[in-house]
């Protein structure tokens, strides 16, 4: 170094203060090494947590479809109009300067009026009384942005027609909290209000429309229990980043198809970052990482048939009647209708109705009597009363029923025309008349004594054998968190001491320990439909990408597979198939309410007791299993009532189930030209 | 040889110094600019009523005052020292008197002249270099007398009184190592100084002591403000041991909003990384985290390294250390003591500055409102930078071989 060399020929003085300088700047490039290069990512953080707010940016919720492409839920823009805080910073500012100045006159003011009443001018610190404190004047600018805040809401609402209120204390928790992001003013602005706005009052500085998703349910209440809700929920699900200062806000999906299939409905949300200066406005935005779009999905569901059950099922039994109908393919499974009554309406869990309408449905969904948010068709417990007879009757053709045998019914000496069953001393009561039956007559007469006779023959552990080929007591896995197994008993239960006979006979007439779900007969109904084949229902046919465009394949769920065979003679599905035909079509039939023009339904009624803690009974529940056509099953339609003390399953359900075959007639009907057309 | 030298053309000013001099006031006027158009409202003024536009004028009048200075010999000048010494104390004294000093920010600083608000304080530093070059550049012999090592002492001692009344206490302070480096290239005997330094080292030590550690009524009088930078310095709580806990909350709220700058300033040092975010794309400013009123001035500095990163850091250093070692050198050729001196004061008071002001950015100094010569913005600073860079200039001129 030139100049170095120089300065060390020189004196001594000057070569120790260069050194002095030398060494000065080392200790200054070391410090800065330290702090812009070692450090430097410890300071950077600093800086982003201090100049950085993430925003949790949710994704697009999948849509669903039934299966011929028509929407049940969608996603429906919803328009806020808001107040962006940030454009009026300086009329925050403004507004403070002025009350500012006001407080200063009217502190000037007072002082003079105490120098006057003194009659000398006051010393430093008795002006110092007067000062305004911090507090004051953090008084004065919260007073300031409400002022200003208030009166652009009360702009807002001149313009509009419509007086609009202002809550302080809700704006000053935005302020505090949400500084950088806008504060809403009118929720769910209506179209009309929309265009009066923009039409009059663009100009108002700060205010502008924000546009927010809602979720959409086109049809209501008809496909409130089979969709499920959706809640409010801004949180993050399992696997993604968690921590943000800022949450948009998100839905969950809680019950039906979009609580079990929430997590590919919802998507994968994303992140942005908002940049904010030292208050906390918002400077300017940027998303760092996309939300990926929840994928659609196409459910086995016929909107023509669940709007068929479920108009049919209020027509006949009112909207606020409790019961379910569940409607099947029974050759894959396939859910084609789930309704479950009574039925909520779904906006009121996404903010879509009036305080009126809210405050109604508040009282409706806590109805204990009601309780509408049960989904009856999967999540509750019902004795399958004599349905189960069917099951009985595979167990008893199985263990070698002669089907012509007759059987004599006792008369009941208390009800004339009824029969009665002495099971040692216990009476149990017959709805059939007394007489001789074969197996077809009391099969459609429902008899009691008949099938107490036999399935006590067969033995209780023959009947577990088949129960348990149908999976009853298990779930179907339709609707994973909502879904209940039922109640089947087991075979180390009916080898216990404490089983008796008792309890077989009451199995047999599918009272007592057991318990199953409409669903569950549904596809109990399918497998003596089709042969012997216990399905896996399906109720997503498959799923899409939201985006057409983004190439990802569409994963289809398998359609019918099997769970279990019943392995059982096909003289016994056949036997039985005929005994169900006969229910719907002989004149002595139960279930003859149901019989369509030009389709041969085979059914079996069921009426179930229920009592209460003293073995008193209190209700019914009113079945009606059945599929169609007899030659070639594809339909189960499965419809259960919960009713009081008067009815049946022929008189409650079948009218039902006559609607749905007649709908299910009328679409193939429709549809036969078009699939000749394509051949 | 004599007249090979004489036939040589006369490289009359040091040009690499004032090579690195136009690169420091490049740098000046274009981060001024930076540090000062961050916002809408700055941005929208007229050009001519900006910082940056304010700063080359004052670099302009600065080069020319320089530019003067350097037509009449410097011992010519000298001669006139203590006459501009005592007029710069008469100044100082004015500046106390509540109706010709101005206050800003809790200092009385400043006389306002119709275009200027003229900082005495920064031309007394000036004036203290002349003054006591004048003074030291006797016959050596003469600074063996006790005598004379003391009226260097009072020499140094009243502008530093004056302006630590002001309070101005990091203007005060870079008056000791300029003055004392001075007396020791000047020749003062060794043993006087070494007792000097103690006796600084000693008073330094219980002022800190009783800064830190006594209670409140044994401390020294002294303004509040600096009391506390110098506790965020040494990161002590700012409360008394025996405070009740709301005065604890209260200390701690008041030390936080005190730290708030230097904390700032640092991040955006640190933030600054290896090669910086680019001129003009620095957040801190921008955003409002480092306080506009500070940042084209006394932290100038972390705007430079917040855009510009550890390069940029190293860029002004450089450019400091090729001013201080030309200087150095220029000392070394001049023709005579008073020269020297001249050079070296000068040299080390722009090294104080340089390493008070960048090393408050990067907390290794207590915060002292100093500017960093030629970057801060200033009228009084810049000018007084280039008038005495232009006295250093003009040591050179008049070297030796000449």
């Amino acid at each position: 170094m030139l100049i170095v060399d120089e300065i060390k020929k020189n004196d001594p003085h000057l070569r120790l203060v260069a050194l002095m300088f030398a060494f000065g700047f080392c200790v200054l490039i070391a410090g800065l090494w330290w702090v812009q290069v070692v450090s430097a990512r410890k300071y950077q953080s600093h800086l982003e947590t201090q100049a950085y707010r993430s925003v949790r940016i949710p994704s697009l919720r999948g849509k669903i479809f039934d299966r011929e492409g028509r929407v049940l839920a969608e996603n429906r823009p919803r328009y806020n109009l808001s107040l962006y805080l940030g454009d009026l910073r300086r009329q925050f500012d403004a507004a403070y300067d002025q009350l500012h100045k006001a407080a200063i006159q009217n502190q000037k003011q007072t002082i003079a009026a105490r120098e006057k009443e003194l009659g000398r001018s006051l010393t430093k610190a008795e002006r110092k009384q007067f000062a305004l404190t911090g507090d004051q004047l953090e008084q004065l600018r919260q007073q300031a942005r409400q002022l200003v805040a208030g009166g652009a809401v009360a702009q807002v609402g001149r313009e509009l027609g419509q007086p609009i209120a202002f809550d302080p204390v809700k704006f000053e928790r935005q302020y505090r909290t949400r500084l950088a992001l806008p504060y809403t003013v009118i929720n769910n602005a209506s179209p009309a209000l929309l265009a009066r706005y923009e039409e009059g009052s663009a100009a108002i500085p700060g205010v502008d429309v924000e546009l927010q998703s809602i979720r959409d349910y086109p049809l209501g209440g008809t496909t409130a229990h089979l969709l499920g809700y959706v809640l409010r929920d801004d949180n993050s699900k399992e696997g993604e980043e968690a921590y943000f200062d800022y949450y948009l806000p998100d839905y969950r999906g809680v019950t039906g198809v979009e609580g079990s299939f929430d997590s590919l409905l919802r998507g994968q949300a994303g992140g942005g970052s908002v940049l904010v200066n030292s208050v906390g406005y918002r400077q300017s935005e940027n998303i760092l990482d996309a939300p990926e779009a929840g994928h659609n999905l196409v459910l086995t569901i016929d909107l023509d048939l669940q709007n068929a059950a479920a108009a049919s099922f209020t027509a006949h039994q009112g909207e606020d009647a409790r019961g379910a109908v569940v409607v099947m393919d029974v050759r894959t499974g396939d859910v084609l209708a789930l309704v479950s009554s009574p039925a909520y309406d779904p906006d009121y869990y996404v903010g879509g109705l009036s305080a009126a309408e809210f405050q109604a449905e508040t009282a409706f969904l806590s109805n204990t009597n009601l309780r509408p948010q049960i989904n009856r068709a999967t999540y509750e417990n019902y004795a399958p009363g004599s349905i189960f007879k069917t099951v009985v009757a595979i167990a008893a053709l199985e263990h070698g029923l002669d089907t012509n045998e007759i059987y004599h019914v006792q008369a009941n000496p208390e009800r004339p025309g009824r029969g009665i069953f002495y099971l040692g001393k216990r009476a149990i009561r017959d709805t059939a008349p007394p007489g001789d039956y074969n197996f077809q007559r009391a099969f459609i007469h429902s008899s009691n004594s008949y099938f107490i006779t036999n399935g006590l023959r067969a033995g209780a552990e023959n009947i577990l054998r088949i129960g348990e080929k149908f999976h009853l007591g298990e779930r179907t896995g339709l609707l994973p968190h909502q879904e209940t197994g039922g109640h089947f008993p087991t075979q180390e239960r009916v080898e216990s001491s404490n089983w008796r006979a008792g309890d077989t006979a009451n199995l047999c007439i599918g009272q007592g320990e057991i318990a199953v779900t409409p669903v569950q007969i549904a596809v109990m109904v399918s497998a003596i439909a089709n042969g012997g084949k216990v399905l896996w229902p399906r109720i997503v046919e498959r799923i899409e990408p939201q985006d057409p465009a983004s190439g990802e394949a569409a994963t289809n769920f398998p359609a019918g597979l099997v769970r279990d065979n019943l392995d059982v003679h096909p003289r016994t599905l056949s036997i039985l198939r005929q005994a169900m035909l006969a229910d719907v079509q002989s004149s002595e039939g139960t279930g003859i309410a149901a019989a369509v023009n030009g389709m041969q339904i085979c059914a079996k009624t069921g009426t179930a007791e229920v009592q209460d803690a003293h073995n008193r009974d209190i209700s019914q529940n009113f079945w009606f299993a059945s599929f169609a056509p007899y030659e070639n099953p594809k339909y189960a339609v499965v419809v259960m009532v919960e009713g009081g003390l008067h009815g049946s399953g022929g008189l409650d359900c079948a009218p039902i189930a006559h609607d749905i075959y007649a709908a299910i007639l009328a679409k193939e009907k429709k549809a036969t030209p078009q699939t000749v057309a394509k051949q | 040889m004599n007249t090979e030298t004489l036939n040589k053309p006369h490289v009359i000013l040091d040009r690499l110094q004032l090579a690195a001099l136009a690169g420091l006031m490049f740098l000046g006027a274009m981060f001024v600019f930076s540090a000062t158009m961050a916002s809408e409202s700055a941005a929208a003024v007229p050009w001519f009523k900006q910082f940056w536009f304010h700063q080359i004028i004052w670099y302009v009048l600065g080069i020319g005052a320089g530019a003067a200075i350097c037509l009449v010999d410097y011992r010519t000048l000298s001669r006139w020292s203590f006459v501009i010494y005592w007029a710069m104390i008469i100044f100082l004294v004015a500046v106390l008197v509540p109706g010709i000093g101005t206050v800003h920010g809790g200092a009385r600083r400043w006389i306002n002249l119709p275009f200027f608000q003229f900082q005495p304080s920064e031309f007394a530093k000036l004036a203290f270099i002349l003054a006591m070059s004048h003074f030291l550049s006797r016959p050596a012999d003469e600074l063996k007398q006790r005598e004379n090592f003391w009226k260097g002492i009072c020499l140094m001692l009243l502008p530093f009184v004056l302006i630590l009344k002001e309070p101005d206490l990091g203007s005060a302070l870079v008056l000791v190592p300029t003055g004392v480096v001075m007396m020791f290239v000047a020749g003062t005997p060794r043993s006087y100084l070494l007792k000097l330094g103690a006796g600084v080292g000693i008073l330094g030590v219980i002022f800190l002591a009783d800064i830190l550690f006594a209670p409140r009524a044994l401390q020294l009088p002294m303004q509040e403000y600096q009391r506390q930078r110098l506790l965020v310095y040494f990161g002590a709580s700012f409360a008394d041991a025996k405070a009740t806990p709301e005065q604890k909350a209260e200390a701690r709220r008041v030390q936080a909003e005190r730290s708030y700058q230097v904390n700032q300033a640092m991040i955006g040092v640190g933030s600054g990384g290896l090669l910086g975010k680019g001129w003009r794309q620095g957040s801190q400013t921008a955003l409002g985290f480092l306080p506009s009123g500070a940042a084209h001035n006394d932290f100038i500095f972390s705007v430079i390294a917040e855009e510009e990163g550890f390069v940029g850091s190293i860029l002004v250093l450089t450019l400091y250390a090729v001013v201080l070692f030309t200087g150095l050198r220029i000392a070394g050729q001049a023709r005579d003591r008073l020269g020297k001196l001249v050079a070296v004061g000068v040299v080390t008071l722009i090294f104080s500055h340089v390493f008070v002001n960048i090393g408050m950015n990067i907390r290794i100094v207590p915060v002292t409102g100093i500017p960093l010569p030629l970057l801060s913005y200033g009228g009084s600073s810049v000018l007084c930078s280039l008038i005495a860079l232009g006295l250093m200039q003009n040591v050179h001129i008049h070297r030796k071989g000449y």
